[in-house]
């Protein structure tokens, strides 16, 4: 018989239960970390706290109906889920967006990705234990290009602006001098989280080599975005796949070669700096006249039976919407492939004998939104 | 080191040379601007006084979270000539705790009846009671009819 | 204070201690709070802020309205929590944070207790706190506790060593462990001249010992939500909160006396008491105002990395400190010699805090993929994929 006091000298991994509401996983997210001493053996992640059927909500909903829902779905890049759902709906029903549309468009889905990435780098900064500095450095430079969404869409979370076949309304009289002046404020931006933690050497030694998948785990994992480009795969839907007007712009597409936590920063901050490039560039070329709605679109939008699938690049990767029709005005069934759900799934590999610290700095890099891996 | 000593530069550059961007909220109201979307309100018909709203259901059909209910009657000013309208709104409520502020009522209204709120009043709609988000007709036509609110709201 | 001045005269050693700890714990709890309130101000201005405004002017009022609603808060005890580790933990914090204070000197005549062992005194007591931290992480029965609470343990050991170190190097330049002779001995030159790579490893692992971010490992707001402190509320929480700023006032206040000159530099002691109180505040204010400004520049360290910063830089560096400092006392160099070699070293220790948070070899930059080479000229628009009658369904 063992002896009561060598039963007790056992070492056990313990569990430790990381949210539901814990002030870094980024939503109700839940994972429970066995940790040995510090460093975690497993990760067991939980979700469906958010889930609020969004995808059936829509399929009882029309076509402009449902277009409020993908701003509910992804918070952080609204205008991106709202133009993969209207470019499928355009597709099934081969309408061709006028080109003042598509410029625009582009225009506010770069400036809604530096939104969402400059969301990341205040809440990346938090995770990586800074005192909200990172967050106060992001989020007033964000608050301007919140400001001009709201102008032009007249909301500040929920645009419900892009539609089949266009937009909602046209934009603002002042708007390309708006952009310029917001991107003037968003360079400033990028500049003062570059000087407060690129080079910061604990920043560095929080980030480097933390989570590192190399290319072939990535795309095994079905990751996608910056988790994707950092891992050394130069895969952007924007270049590869171009959608919208994307072919007619000069970016380059940062891709990391270590595929760790840092790279994804660097990754995200280099292609902020390529998104304003890119407004710049469509800026320029925007057609000052024109029509801003395709012609002749029903009153009632119905498509012919069908099936499509539209995808974007969205902030946080590929934003797919899989969109069944039998006709009618209500799609039969609708399927959005999130980035943040596939990335997510990628959690346990990467967490696997990292530190306790490292698996929130891994959570943090995957910019994950808890609404849209939900649903 | 030299990473360390920079960002700490930011930082005490920040504080010493940047102003605060905080805006104190309850006595100072950010400027909101002309399209902003609040909650859907009727607007009132100087003219004929009366709501332009004729009770005609597009706007209940169209919502997507079904939160409005309308009902409709007989104009009494049309029968003594003094409006066109033949119907006119009995009863409208929107229920702003549903409410989705997706602009979709305002686009399908054929008489312009009925608009997003852009002014301040629009969102400081604190309640103690959900019940009391439940606007009726009165109240989504007060504003309008003091003209607090620029009807003109899209362009 | 002033009733524990020696201007009174009382003489009973212990009582006049008692009296003098009594009035400090009231002062420094009442420094405390504003303690809170310019921490608040000054992080908020690094951050864009105002930081609190609403209650009285520039927010003056806040410590006092918080601390109403800390002492009025519900009390919580999780029920399977050791009820005495649980109680035990928040005094043992509390007290050696205030214990510190006995020990030092504000002016020339202004010290609760004139102790010969002052320095030793001071790192002694100070080092008791983990114990606390200990126990409440164990009796808080919760597993970001005892996390945060095991992290302390080992953080406060840890930088305990190079903290002493670093004060033997300084103790023997001075050739005295009484802190006021410490501050009699720099009325020409403060000790930060000669000794800069003591001032800098005093300045980290003072930062590490109050726990302060960057080093805000067991309390860590990211990782462990609160460490040790998860699940104390009201009273509790606050007498730890109270405690770990005590203890910021403790190191900025040794500091300030052991490598700034105290009362003493520049103005020599025959100046009035309040000229030399106001020195000492304004020093002991600037080390506050570093840790706050720290604070809000730095990512948090992760726990390895904090223990091998400890062992691997800081302790060799002060050891060779101390080794140098010998030699220079041994071969009767001039004091130039401090500083020359203690210079030389903080350059090192500049350095080496880049080795051990970069491993390897450095790393190579983004590769950037230019859109025109690999862009494939735009596809058509997918057709729509007419569905066979009823494959949708």
């Amino acid at each position: 018989m063992v002896a009561e006091h060598e039963r007790s000298l056992e070492v056990v991994d313990i569990p430790i239960n990381m949210g539901p509401q814990h002030p870094s996983t980024h939503g109700v997210f839940r994972m429970v970390l066995m940790v040995d001493g510090e460093k975690c053996v497993d990760v067991i992640p939980h979700i469906g706290y958010m889930h609020r059927g969004g995808e059936k909500l829509m399929e009882a909903m029309d076509f402009r109906q449902g277009i409020g829902y993908c701003d509910r779905t992804e918070y952080l890049a609204q205008f991106s889920a709202e133009l993969a759902y209207v470019m499928a709906v355009e597709r099934l029903m081969d309408v061709q967006v006028p080109e003042r549309a598509e410029y625009i468009r582009v225009i506010l889905t770069e400036l809604n990705r530096l939104s969402s990435h400059f969301m990341f780098m205040g809440a990346f900064g938090i995770d990586s234990g800074v005192f909200g500095t990172s967050f106060t450095y992001a989020f007033p430079q964000r608050e301007y290009l919140q400001e001009l969404f709201e102008e032009v869409s007249g909301d500040r979370l929920m645009y419900a602006y892009f539609r089949v076949g266009g937009l909602a309304w046209e934009v603002t009289d002042n708007f390309v001098q708006r952009c310029h002046e917001v991107l003037k404020h968003t360079q400033q931006g990028i500049r003062d989280i570059d000087e407060l933690l690129t080079k910061n050497e604990i920043f560095i030694g929080r980030c480097q080599g933390i989570g590192a998948f190399t290319a072939e785990q990535a795309i095994a994992n079905g990751l996608s975005g910056p988790m994707l480009r950092a891992s050394g795969v130069p895969w952007d839907l924007r270049k590869d796949e171009p959608y919208s007007v994307y072919d007619r712009f000069n970016f380059e597409i940062p891709v990391g070669n270590y595929g760790d936590v840092y790279d994804r920063y660097l990754v995200r901050l280099e292609e902020m700096r390529q998104s304003v490039s890119i407004v710049e560039q469509a800026l320029e070329q925007l057609p000052a006249e024109g029509p801003i709605v395709a012609e002749k679109l029903p009153r009632r939008l119905r498509t012919p039976p069908g099936e499509v699938y539209a995808k974007v690049e969205s902030p946080r990767g590929e934003w797919g919407v899989y969109l069944v029709s039998k006709g009618g005005d209500k799609p039969y069934r609708l399927k959005m492939r999130s980035p943040s759900f596939c990335n997510l799934s990628a959690l346990r590999e990467m967490c696997l004998n990292q530190f306790l610290a490292d698996a929130v700095m891994i959570l943090g890099s995957m910019d994950i939104v808890l609404c849209c891996v939900d649903r | 080191m030299i990473g360390i000593m920079r960002s700490m530069a930011l930082v005490m550059k920040v504080a010493l040379t940047r102003k605060p961007v905080t805006i104190q909220y309850p006595e100072v109201h950010r400027e909101i601007p002309n399209r902003d979307r609040a909650f859907p309100i009727l607007i009132w018909d100087e003219e004929h006084d009366e709501p332009f709203c004729t009770g005609c259901h597009a706007c209940e059909r169209a919502c997507p979270v079904e939160c409005m209910t309308v009902v409709m009657k007989d104009n009494p000013k049309h029968a003594a000539g003094e409006s066109k309208r033949r119907k006119i709104i009995d009863e409208f409520w929107i229920d702003y705790a549903r409410c989705m502020r997706c602009n979709i009522c305002v686009e399908v209204c054929n008489f312009e009846a009925i608009g997003m709120n852009n002014t301040w009043a629009g969102h400081e709609l604190s309640r103690y009671d959900r019940k009391d988000l439940v606007m009726d007709v009165e109240m989504l036509l007060s504003q309008s009819k003091d003209g607090k609110v620029d009807p003109g709201l899209r362009a | 204070m002033l009733l524990a001045a020696p201007a009174i005269d009382i003489d009973q050693p212990f009582v006049n201690a008692a009296l003098g700890l009594i009035a400090f714990t009231l002062v420094m709890t009442v420094g405390v709070m504003y303690a809170t309130w310019y921490e608040r101000k000054i992080v908020a201005r690094m951050q864009y802020r105002l930081g609190p405004t609403r209650t009285g002017p520039f927010g003056l009022l806040q410590p006092i309205a918080d601390t109403f609603k800390l002492l009025t808060k519900e009390d919580l005890r999780p029920a399977t929590a050791d009820f005495v580790a649980f109680e035990l933990a928040v005094f043992l914090i509390f007290i050696p944070a205030l214990m510190v204070f006995v020990a030092v000197p504000f002016t020339a005549d202004w010290f609760i207790s004139a102790i010969p062992l002052s320095l030793l005194y001071i790192l002694a007591v100070s080092g008791l706190s983990f114990i606390g931290f200990l126990l409440a992480g164990w009796g808080s029965d919760s597993k970001y506790a005892l996390l945060g609470g095991m992290r302390a343990a080992a953080q406060l050991i840890s930088y305990e060593v190079p903290l002493i170190m670093a004060m033997v190097g300084v103790v023997m330049v001075t050739g005295t462990v009484d802190a006021y002779q410490m501050i009699l001995y720099q009325d020409t030159v403060p000790l930060i001249v000669w000794q800069p790579l003591g001032f800098m490893i005093f300045l980290i692992a003072s930062i590490a010992e109050v726990e302060r971010p960057p080093f805000d490992i067991p309390t860590g707001e990211s990782e462990v939500a609160g460490g040790v402190f998860i699940e104390y509320s009201g009273i509790r929480w606050s007498m730890f909160q109270l405690s770990s700023y005590v203890n910021m006032y403790a190191f900025a206040l040794l500091g300030a006396f052991v490598f700034m000159g105290g009362w003493e530099w520049p103005f020599g002691t025959d100046v009035g008491w309040g000229l030399q109180l106001l020195l000492t505040v304004v020093k002991m204010s600037l080390f506050i105002v570093f840790y706050l400004w720290v604070r809000a520049s730095f990512p948090r360290l992760r726990p390895d990395q904090l223990m091998s910063y400890a062992w691997k830089v800081l302790i060799p560096f002060s050891l060779a400190q101390i080794f140098f400092n010998g030699f220079i006392i041994v071969y009767d160099l001039p004091d130039v010699a401090y500083l020359i070699s203690s210079g030389l070293l903080t350059v090192g220790l500049g350095y080496s805090a880049i080795f051990i948070v970069r491993r390897g070899e450095p790393r190579k930059p983004l590769q950037m993929v230019p859109a025109r080479a690999t862009a494939r000229k735009p596809e058509p628009e997918p057709a729509v994929v007419a569905a066979a009658e009823g494959a949708a369904t």
